[in-house]
């Protein structure tokens, strides 16, 4: 015997809910116009998710696969010291990354909301947006350029035209030592994306009311004590924001990783997503079994990765991202 | 309550289909795989007699006269190529003008030879990510009729049951018979120790050779004929790199060698640096005495490592870049217009690829002689001679429903023609008739008119063989080649079309004359799945030593910690197997 619930409107007044059955019909409206965009979601978003069962098969291309085999992908890979390298790079090169160019943004927005003339910093702004509009094969060709340990590198010889490098000391192969790969992907990584970071921490000093800047000129602060105490208070919330939603999505670390490491520096750069790669695609017959289990491991790890977010996100803002 | 149903509900559902899916996997336990087109693949070839017929195959059977003796209408025909096959490739409009030719060509001629009209659909992978194309199409069941695989992909494969035996189909087949077959051994040691043949290699593998820039040897004074030894060819080396090869007045500024990499990315891995590697095969390998072992953990190879260390680290005559390089960087660096901060020598592909180093260097309006560099006395006396790759077979699919009438019909209309030395081995050599070869009278015609390159071919009478001028670059180049190489081709054509005399003619000889077969790929389960960690793990022990200046035993312990047990394991499944 079902029981109707009695709900309280805003006024006060108790009524009974009506049922499911005739709610349903009563906004069939909304449900039809919802029904396309669930279907999309459950085809695109969902359906593919059940590929997350080949973690624990066997999956090669022939005959004989898939089949099941339970973990035994993810005690090969628990088991492998290169699986766990590239977990540890992957946090670190993406972390890191994420904090300089967060930084970097920050500090060019508020140099560029310093600037008096609209043309120089609209020009500014454009110059600096350019490289995020380049693929990184070809940011990658750039920079193994300029960074060639050959004769005709361009950094090896402004050090040596400079006397940095003697005429007895050799090349410095940058890319391929592990004390200097990772400064300069970082370098790489601030050139390319601090420009598009910029974009909405202009929008929100853009929002700052101009009479809080005209208070603090009454009140005789300087430039200096303004961008203290006015900018970067509005700042702040959209710098934990964007930092927090990135943070979520710090393992999706591959193609700058891809076109820049080598294996005179995996030790520092191999990231999950190249090891799987490798795993899957530098073998005759990959078991694409393994390289789902790894993404699944990388996934799961993503995932907490968010609800850490969240979960900060609700006490630093008040509320949730999710 | 209702929400928590739904919900619950909903739940339950996606991990039952998640289950069911998998379990539906599970069950058909690989027997049966229909592909989009409709094509399938069943068991292994061992359980054949358990199979059941798939419910479409490739080919209708419309009635029309069966192949050979196959009982079976080959009608349609799917093929899946690399980069290999010239005149299907449609990247560029000149491509797609060759490729909407020659498939008609192809097709008609084949039908006449079977007797009925077939539709052959080329498919065309990425060439220098091939594996990862055919991986993918394989697991997800899209599966070709025939395809090129290359030798090593072959023998990953030849044990799954994929790949049908064609053995017997090859002893029988006309050119084998009939006496046309000039070298027997390629295909005959591809049989594996059961006598099985997986795969069909219409040309011999092909492999590198040296090229030393002859600007560059008369100008430090060294004559290319007195390079007899490591030490000369290592004493060559240092005058490039120490003195002014190039002839710009600046001493120090150019390397003696370039290569892709100091080591190769697929088998025989060492053939881009084979004067350093000399003896070495850093991979695993089959010996004398039939025992499989790890060429690297040999002291051949700590002492090529050493040497490699020596020219990279030490003495700086490898061009840094090499490292890092891929072919077409090392390509560019070697013949590009600058020359300061280039080579003087650099081991690439023997043929085709002697006339495209020449033309490139003489567009870059540089010295445009290069001495081809025979195997020096290390190599000679260890090898044999540089190492001729596994060649490149065609494959065909098995369907698994222990009928071999439809993969007969396959090998007759598709391989068997592909040798009969005629019309259709013409058309796999030299492309479309009309567009890239004729044998139409002809006044003929000029190439690079009006510069000191200028050529004119021609005239030809009727019935006379010739190239055409390329369809993409009609005022300066001939068309390139097909498919077959003549030269490298194990059954000649017997119609007399040869182009004699050309670069790649000349480049084809000097390999042969100078070359050996490379050892043969492992298969292994274990190795098929694993090899990426093994090569990962040679690849930093090379970086250790030769770039970074490392110590070779360090290095090597290093590996062995690494991947020594996998590699133990694989071993143990090679010699067993054996």
């Amino acid at each position: 015997m079902s029981k109707k619930k009695k709900i309280v409107t805003s006024t006060g007044v108790e009524v009974r809910q009506k049922s499911l059955k005739l709610r349903i019909w009563n906004n069939r409206g909304h449900y039809i116009m919802f029904l396309p965009v669930f279907i999309f979601v459950l085809i695109m978003n969902y359906w593919p998710m059940l590929g997350i069962r080949y973690a624990f098969m066997e999956y090669k291309a022939g005959p004989g696969t898939p089949h099941w085999i339970g973990f035994e992908h993810f005690a090969r890979m628990f088991q492998a010291d290169a699986f766990w390298s590239a977990f540890a790079n992957t946090l670190i090169l993406s972390i890191v990354k994420l904090l300089l160019t967060t930084f970097a943004s920050v500090l060019v927005s508020i140099l560029l909301n310093e600037m008096g003339s609209l043309f120089a910093k609209k020009t500014l702004q454009t110059v600096i947006y350019l490289p995020h509009f380049m693929s990184w094969a070809v940011v990658a060709s750039i920079f193994t350029l300029i960074l060639s340990p050959s004769n005709t590198g361009m950094l090896n010889g402004m050090l040596r035209d400079l006397g940095i490098l003697g005429s007895n000391d050799s090349n410095i192969h940058f890319l391929a030592t592990s004390s200097m790969w990772r400064p300069i992907f970082y370098i790489i990584n601030i050139w390319k994306e601090t420009g598009w970071g910029t974009i909405i921490f202009l929008a929100t000093l853009s929002g700052i009311s101009p009479e809080l800047y005209e208070a603090a000129d009454i009140d005789g602060a300087t430039r200096f004590q303004k961008i203290r105490y006015v900018t970067m208070p509005a700042l702040a919330n959209t710098i934990i924001t964007v930092l927090i939603l990135n943070l979520a999505k710090v393992l999706n670390l591959f193609e700058s990783v891809f076109v820049l490491y080598n294996s005179a520096v995996y030790d520092v750069s191999d990231v999950i997503g190249t090891y799987i790669y490798r795993q899957t695609f530098s073998v005759a017959r990959p078991d694409y079994g393994y390289s789902t289990a790894v993404g699944l491991f990388r996934s799961i790890v993503g995932c907490i990765l968010v609800l850490i977010c969240n979960q900060a996100s609700k006490k630093v803002r008040g509320r949730g991202i999710v | 309550m209702k929400k928590k149903f739904v919900s619950a509900a909903v739940s339950s559902a996606l991990v039952v289909s998640m289950l069911l899916t998998g379990c539906g996997n599970e069950d058909n336990g690989g027997n049966t795989g229909s592909n989009n087109d409709g094509n399938s693949v069943e068991s292994n070839a061992e359980s054949n007699a358990e199979s059941t017929p798939t419910e479409s195959s490739v080919a209708d059977n419309g009635g029309e006269t069966p192949e050979g003796n196959s009982g079976y209408v080959l009608t349609d025909l799917k093929v899946m190529v690399d980069g290999t096959v010239n005149s299907v490739k449609q990247e560029t409009e000149a491509q797609i003008k060759v490729r909407e030719a020659f498939i008609p060509q192809l097709e008609a001629a084949i039908g006449e030879v079977i007797g009925h009209e077939i539709n052959i659909d080329f498919e065309v992978g990425d060439h220098s990510k091939y594996n990862e194309y055919v991986g993918r199409k394989f697991v997800s069941e899209q599966y070709p009729d025939v395809m090129i695989m290359s030798a090593n992909m072959m023998k990953q494969y030849q044990g799954t049951g994929l790949l049908w035996d064609m053995a017997e189909a090859y002893d029988n087949a006309e050119f084998n018979t009939s006496g046309r077959l000039k070298l027997t051994g390629i295909n005959e040691g591809m049989k594996d120790s059961q006598g099985h043949l997986y795969g069909f290699a219409p040309t011999y593998g092909n492999g590198c050779v040296t090229y030393v820039k002859q600007s560059w040897l008369d100008n430090v004074g060294l004559n290319g004929d007195d390079i007899k030894t490591y030490d000369d060819f290592y004493n060559m080396l240092l005058k490039f790199t120490q003195e002014d090869p190039d002839g710009n007045g600046v001493n120090g500024d150019t390397y003696g060698f370039i290569s892709a990499g100091l080591i190769g990315t697929e088998a025989p891995w060492t053939n881009y640096t084979a004067e350093f590697w000399q003896d070495a095969y850093p991979s695993i390998i089959q010996g004398e005495d039939g025992v499989w072992y790890d060429g690297f953990q040999t002291d051949a190879t700590k002492a090529a490592l050493e040497r490699l260390k020596q020219a990279y680290y030490v003495d700086k005559v490898i061009d840094p870049d090499s490292f890092t390089a891929g072919t077409k960087q090392a390509r560019e660096k070697w013949w590009g217009a600058e020359q300061s901060g280039s080579a003087g020598v650099f081991t690439y592909w023997a043929g085709q690829w002697y006339k495209n180093v020449i033309d490139n260097l003489a567009k870059n309006e540089l010295p445009s002689d290069v001495y081809e560099l025979a195997p020096i006395a290390e190599i000679q006396n260890s090898w044999g001679g540089f190492l001729n790759r596994e060649a490149p077979v065609w494959v065909i699919i098995d369907d698994g429903d222990g009928d071999d009438s439809r993969e007969q019909a396959i090998f007759d209309a598709f391989l068997a023609t592909m040798m009969d030395g005629d019309k259709i081995q013409t058309l796999w050599t030299y492309g479309a008739e009309g567009l890239e070869w004729s044998t139409e009278a002809s006044e003929g015609f000029t190439l690079n008119a009006g510069t000191d390159k200028e050529k004119v071919y021609g005239p030809y009478a009727e019935g006379e063989f010739h190239q055409l001028p390329s369809v993409a670059e009609p005022d300066t180049k001939l068309s390139t080649k097909n498919h077959l190489d003549p030269l490298l081709v194990v059954s000649p054509l017997t119609n007399g079309y040869a182009t004699v005399g050309d670069l790649e003619s000349i480049s084809n000889k000097f390999f042969t004359d100078h070359c050996v077969d490379a050892p043969v790929s492992p298969s292994s389960e274990t190795y098929s799945e694993r090899s990426a960690d093994i090569v990962d793990a040679r690849n930093v022990a090379i970086a250790e030593v030769v770039v970074n200046g490392g110590d070779v035993d360090a290095a090597m312990e290093k590996y062995v910690n690494t991947v020594g047990s996998l590699v133990e394991q694989i071993l143990t499944e090679l010699n067993t197997a054996e």
